[in-house]
């Protein structure tokens, strides 16, 4: 290790001791409500609420939700005006990222439903972008002012069970319009034999981060957790968080999607009875 | 009517619209236009090995071609070197006749020749002989006494008694 590695390693192992100091020293503002209240927010959104213009309180996690939205958005637009005009045959990094991502959901689209998949590619690439973007997005600790006049921290979109039910109501929509096109009404039958999927990928979502929400609540909300296990807890849960949901809600939705989609051969009716008129006799 | 958990239809709907505008952006911004790129890509080197594949087939059929020339031409050394041989064996076996024939002419010659010199060294022998026989007998005759028959028959008289003795 050279001299400038030394002193850098120096100054860093400094500023973390005096930031331990300060954070222990430092006056706590207390808290505003005990743990079991947190939690029972950090599920129910019943006192946290925060006021959107136009629409009046709503649970944080459509803030979250609008916020994700606009900054995805414009980083499209960034990358629609000054990065994909200048795609090359021989891509670099930034657009080997961006073709690995398009071509993970198309590819995902492709082989688990080999009919009709053009829209059902463009939907995972929306919802996997949605899912992992959003759940990244908590760890950004981006606050806002909720109704009461309190600071608080915008959690990931899909930890709001109002955001989980609508992705895991509109995929299984998805599911069911693969269906009516394979099959056509024929086809509504075998989608309605899966309405329990209506409810396991709502809740599957809401669970898996909420079950990130509390823990990082819980950690969070005493001083003493508040070293070194975020690192794990918050950031390693969060990303591992982000990968797992958003390719287990395509995967899911990209399989169903096929099975239902996939058109069946009906026998025609006279051949029908003919088959069935030897097992009558019998 | 109160729905537990929290959940709320207005916010439900709200998270639609706000996901429906994400996806409906991303689609357009991103998702369609990266994919017609790969598309346009896809195409551009699908073109290069269509052409490829061409210049491939192009080639496999000349390489046909020039194998079934080439087997014809083999064919027609083989032919030539065929009728080649056969033509030589055919000058062998001319060249050999006309060759014994030759040897054939040469040898009657000498054996012609050795037959008339044969008669030749007889003829000179008989005449060298019958010279010599003239010369001696000339000869005894110049050197001999008294009357040749008489000598003549002495000699004979000396054979016969010799002969008597023995």
């Amino acid at each position: 290790m050279n001299k400038k590695n030394r002193l850098l390693l120096f100054l860093w192992l400094c500023a973390v001791a005096l930031l331990l100091v300060g954070s222990i020293l430092a006056p706590s503002g207390g808290h505003e409500e005990t743990i079991r209240e947190a939690m029972r927010d950090a599920v129910l959104h019943e006192s946290n609420k925060i006021n959107l213009p136009g629409i009046g309180p709503v649970n944080p996690g459509l803030i979250s939700a609008v916020t994700v939205t606009a900054v995805l958005l414009a980083a499209a637009l960034l990358i629609r005006i000054f990065v994909i005009p200048r795609f090359r045959y021989v891509p670099g990094k930034l657009q080997l990222l961006l073709e690995q991502g398009v071509s993970l959901f198309d590819n995902l689209a492709k082989t688990n439903s080999p009919w009709r998949n053009g829209f059902l590619g463009a939907y995972l690439f929306g919802a996997g972008c949605y899912i992992f973007f959003g759940t990244l997005f908590e760890l950004l600790g981006v606050q806002a002012i909720t109704t009461h006049g309190t600071s608080f921290t915008l959690p990931a979109p899909l930890s709001d069970v109002n955001a989980a039910i609508m992705l895991g109501v509109l995929s299984y929509f998805v599911i069911c319009s693969g269906a009516v096109a394979g099959n056509g009404f024929h086809g509504i039958g075998s989608a309605l034999k899966e309405i329990s999927l209506l409810i396991s990928m709502s809740f599957r979502l809401f669970g898996a981060l909420l079950s990130g929400l509390l823990v990082t609540e819980l950690v969070y909300y005493y001083v003493t957790l508040s070293f070194v296990l975020p690192v794990v807890v918050a950031v390693l849960f969060t990303l591992l968080h982000a990968l797992i949901q958003s390719y287990v809600l395509t995967m899911l939705t990209a399989l169903f999607y096929g099975e239902m989609s996939e058109p069946h051969e009906r026998k025609p009716r006279a051949k029908r009875r003919k088959s069935a008129a030897p097992v009558q006799s019998n | 009517m109160n729905i537990p958990l929290n959940i709320d239809w207005r916010q439900i709907l709200l998270h639609l619209f706000n996901f429906a505008i994400l996806a409906g952006g991303l689609y357009i911004l991103l998702y369609r236009p990266v994919k017609n790129f790969m598309k346009q890509r896809e195409d551009y080197y699908q073109g290069l090995r269509d052409d490829a594949e061409q210049v491939k087939e192009q080639a496999e059929q000349l390489k046909t071609q020039y194998e079934t020339q080439l087997s014809q031409a083999d064919e027609a050394i083989d032919r030539k070197k065929a009728e080649a041989e056969q033509e030589l064996e055919q000058l062998r076996e001319r060249e050999l006749a006309d060759a014994q024939r030759r040897a054939g002419v040469i040898l009657e010659k000498a054996r012609e020749n050795a037959e008339r010199e044969h008669q030749e060294m007889l003829s000179k022998a008989t005449r060298e002989l019958t010279q010599l026989a003239v010369t001696t007998a000339e000869k005894m005759v110049l050197n001999a006494k008294g009357d040749p028959y008489e000598q003549f028959l002495d000699l004979a008289e000396k054979e016969d008694a010799h002969e008597q003795s023995e």
